[in-house]
């Protein structure tokens, strides 16, 4: 098998230093990567007069709950659960990149495939809003999830039949995604009645439930239970994480979407129907992303909202699965950090005055890093020796490829 | 129907071609820009981070120094300066270009909001004087012929700069040894190589080149059609401009014709108290007509061969 190549190291020496190595040099590079970015980072807020150590603690306090100052007063389990509702959504548009990416695809369409499965939900939500939870919830989840496989499913098609480009298509169908939202809730139909851009909320039978009851004389960590909004959907992405490490270690079609990500050609003299699996490709992956969007209706939302035009969640994606290097666990890690980066972000901002933007300037450091290897140039042993070019057939593929594996196989 | 004459009745006016020509202009700087990028052979989707750059610093610039042609200087700049980084990081450490200009994007967009924040604090950015705005210019003589006049010869500096730019880009690429080399470098970066053209410095010129229209267009669009800055103010002009690149078939002229009609669908948009249809369908016609230029309708739209693919000399 093309994968089992990664495990056969050629160096000699016991097993356990060459997992150790391997180990380590998977966590390398995107540790590498997060240093560097909050390096650089810090130093683009010391350079503008303010002070970095205090916007990290701000991103500290309000990302993890911890060294936060006392004279602010954030309760540390509330931070926490702000993140367990910010990182939940990223579990699955995290897989609706890096599955691509593992056949050699680029989806950026992960925010249109999000926005989609938002919408359906909420459609459906709405329209059958009498209807009792076991029936509706199911209902609005399978359609967003459905609705998020039909915006991935025509790049996957058009690059599968013509080869359009699907960076590109999917480019287009996000913004296609965006203005339709825009139009549905501003002066469209699913404009309530109150006049503000939103839509009317779905029916009570389509909430997922939270983990804690909604009551207020309850007291949790010094707060109202009804405070805590973590939801039902965490379990869903967890859920969704472990459906993506078996697809893709322990079926056929992972096998398939893997040896197409390698080499196409390669694939195809195996047998392999590669315009097939690029299509069922981006529907899996369009499907987690769709579900995401349901979820946020479903989970933390419960209408549509302006607040949509401005999500990022499908492009933190990308971030996420780059420094995830594509894996199940990475990808758990690194939506954990964007999570608590963006729930983070607000808090840096109200104690330390820096703008929460300072977590963009840092994901795209990251991402940079990443992309760049510059850690790579610097040569150091753990890194791996020399710098080398992704294979021309699948750069981001490689790249995640490679990165993952240490030490690399020569062919 | 009522939609339909109400746009027959607008497009017989010389504003809206006006209105046209100018939106399309302010496409077509990034656009070119793209053409020149991925014609070396380095895929830019970046033309919107770096238009939104140079939006920025030149309104920083301008409420400085009170001086337009400064501003949209470091504008175009500013501009350069993000496409260095796309430059470094894709050419020399040989990124995914695709992920090196999300990178760019996602940048741009929060260092612009960072220092929004730093500089100005909670307030707004400031407006800057009406006699400091690039100046919209009649041409003497011709600006009187009906019509056409009010069309094409009155219009903002940067737009006769753009039209001009769109003729030197065009014998630039097709015409001249120069171009010659930049797209041999993006179709077989070994062979140009090998015939002794330096890839680096092709690509290096190349992509700079593209912040820099691209910085020259945020300028048009934060001081000379707008007088601030808003954050996201370019709101996917620079993804715009990649479609019509696209639409275009990496040629300038090609770009230039979608860039106008894209143009055509944002003016109908900003009239669009006379027509009776949701702007927001309408702001997606440039994104679903690429698509189906991407489909094959309009026959295949293919890219220069080595674009995206890092060049890695052999004996290195």
């Amino acid at each position: 098998m093309a994968a089992s190549t990664a495990t056969i190291g050629r160096r000699p020496g016991p097993r356990w230093a060459s997992a150790a190595r391997r180990v380590a040099g998977g966590f390398a590079v995107p540790l590498g990567s997060v240093v560097f970015a909050f390096l650089v980072g810090g130093l683009i807020v010391a350079v503008t007069g303010g002070n970095p150590f205090a916007a990290y603690q701000g991103l500290l306090c309000g990302g993890l709950g911890i060294a936060c100052s006392t004279t602010t007063g954030e309760n540390p389990a509330l931070q926490i659960s702000t993140t367990i509702v910010f990182f939940t959504p990223l579990l699955m548009t995290g897989i609706a990149v890096a599955l691509p990416f593992r056949a050699g695809l680029f989806n950026i369409g992960a925010e249109g495939q999000l926005l989609a499965g938002s919408v359906a939900c909420t459609i459906i939500g709405i329209k059958f809003s009498n209807l009792p939870a076991p029936i509706l919830l199911p209902m609005v989840l399978l359609g967003g999830t459905l609705a998020g496989a039909v915006w991935a499913g025509v790049p996957g098609v058009l690059k599968a039949t013509i080869g359009a480009h699907e960076v590109v298509t999917t480019i287009m169908l996000n913004y296609i995604a965006q203005w339709l939202v825009r139009f549905l809730i501003v002066g469209g139909p699913l404009q309530a009645a109150n006049g503000f851009s939103a839509s009317s909320p779905i029916g009570a039978g389509a909430y997922l439930p939270l983990f804690l009851p909604n009551d207020n004389s309850l007291i949790i960590f010094g707060l109202p239970a009804g405070v805590y909004r973590v939801h039902t959907g965490l379990l869903i992405g967890l859920a969704a994480l472990v459906i993506f490490a078996i697809l893709l270690w322990r079926t056929s079609l992972g096998y398939e979407i893997r040896a197409v990500g390698q080499s196409p050609r390669a694939a195809r003299y195996g047998g392999i129907n590669v315009a097939r699996t690029i299509i069922v490709t981006m529907l899996i992956a369009g499907a987690f992303s769709g579900l995401a969007g349901a979820i946020q209706i479903a989970g933390v939302d419960h209408n549509l909202t302006d607040k949509y035009f401005n999500d990022t969640t499908g492009f933190d994606a990308i971030a996420v699965a780059l420094l995830g290097l594509g894996s199940a666990v990475g990808i758990l890690f690194a939506s954990i950090l964007f999570g608590a980066l963006h729930a983070g972000g607000s808090v840096m901002q109200a104690d330390a005055g820096i703008s929460s933007s300072l977590v963009q300037i840092l994901q795209a450091l990251i991402l940079f890093s990443i992309a760049a290897n510059f850690l790579r140039v610097l040569r150091l042993p753990v890194f791996g020796q020399r710098p080398s070019a992704p294979a021309p057939t699948a750069p981001a593929a490689a790249l995640m490829t490679e990165a993952a594996k240490a030490p690399p196989v020569e062919t | 129907m009522n939609f339909l004459s109400d746009i027959g009745h607008v497009l017989l006016t010389a504003d809206l071609w006006r209105a046209t020509l100018e939106a399309a202009a302010l496409l077509l700087l990034p656009a070119l820009g793209g053409v020149i990028s991925e014609r070396s052979g380095v895929v830019n989707i970046a033309m919107e981070g770096m238009m939104l750059t140079g939006a920025f610093f030149a309104v920083v610039a301008d409420l400085a120094w009170h001086n337009p042609w400064l501003a949209a200087l470091v504008g175009i700049v500013a501009g350069g300066l993000m496409a260095l980084i796309h430059a470094v990081v894709s050419i020399r450490f040989r990124a995914d270009q695709i992920v090196s200009g999300i990178a760019i994007n996602i940048f741009a967009a929060g260092l612009t909001l960072f220092l929004v924040q730093r500089i100005f604090g909670l307030q707004d950015v400031g407006h800057v004087g009406q006699s400091e705005l690039l100046p919209y210019i009649n041409i003497p003589v011709l600006d009187q012929i009906p019509f056409l006049g009010r069309v094409l010869f009155q219009q903002n500096v940067v737009v006769y700069a753009a039209l001009i730019l769109l003729v030197v880009v065009q014998v630039m690429l097709f015409r001249t040894r120069l171009g010659l080399r930049i797209r041999s470098v993006g179709e077989h970066p070994q062979a140009a190589d090998t015939a002794g053209i330096n890839v680096f410095a092709i690509r290096y010129g190349a992509v700079i080149t593209s912040g820099l229209l691209s910085g020259l267009a945020g300028a048009f669009l934060a001081i000379g059609i707008s007088n601030t800055f808003v954050p996201n103010m370019t709101d996917g002009r620079g993804y715009i401009a990649l479609a019509a690149m696209i639409f275009g078939k990496w040629t300038p002229i090609g770009a230039f014709v979608a860039c106008l009609i894209f143009g055509l669908g944002q003016a109908i948009y900003d009239a669009n108290s006379i027509i009776h249809v949701s702007q927001y369908l309408l702001s997606m016609l440039p994104y679903i007509l690429t698509l189906v230029v991407l489909a094959g309708v309009v026959g295949r739209s293919i890219p220069p061969a080595a674009d995206g693919i890092p060049y890695a000399p052999e004996n290195e």
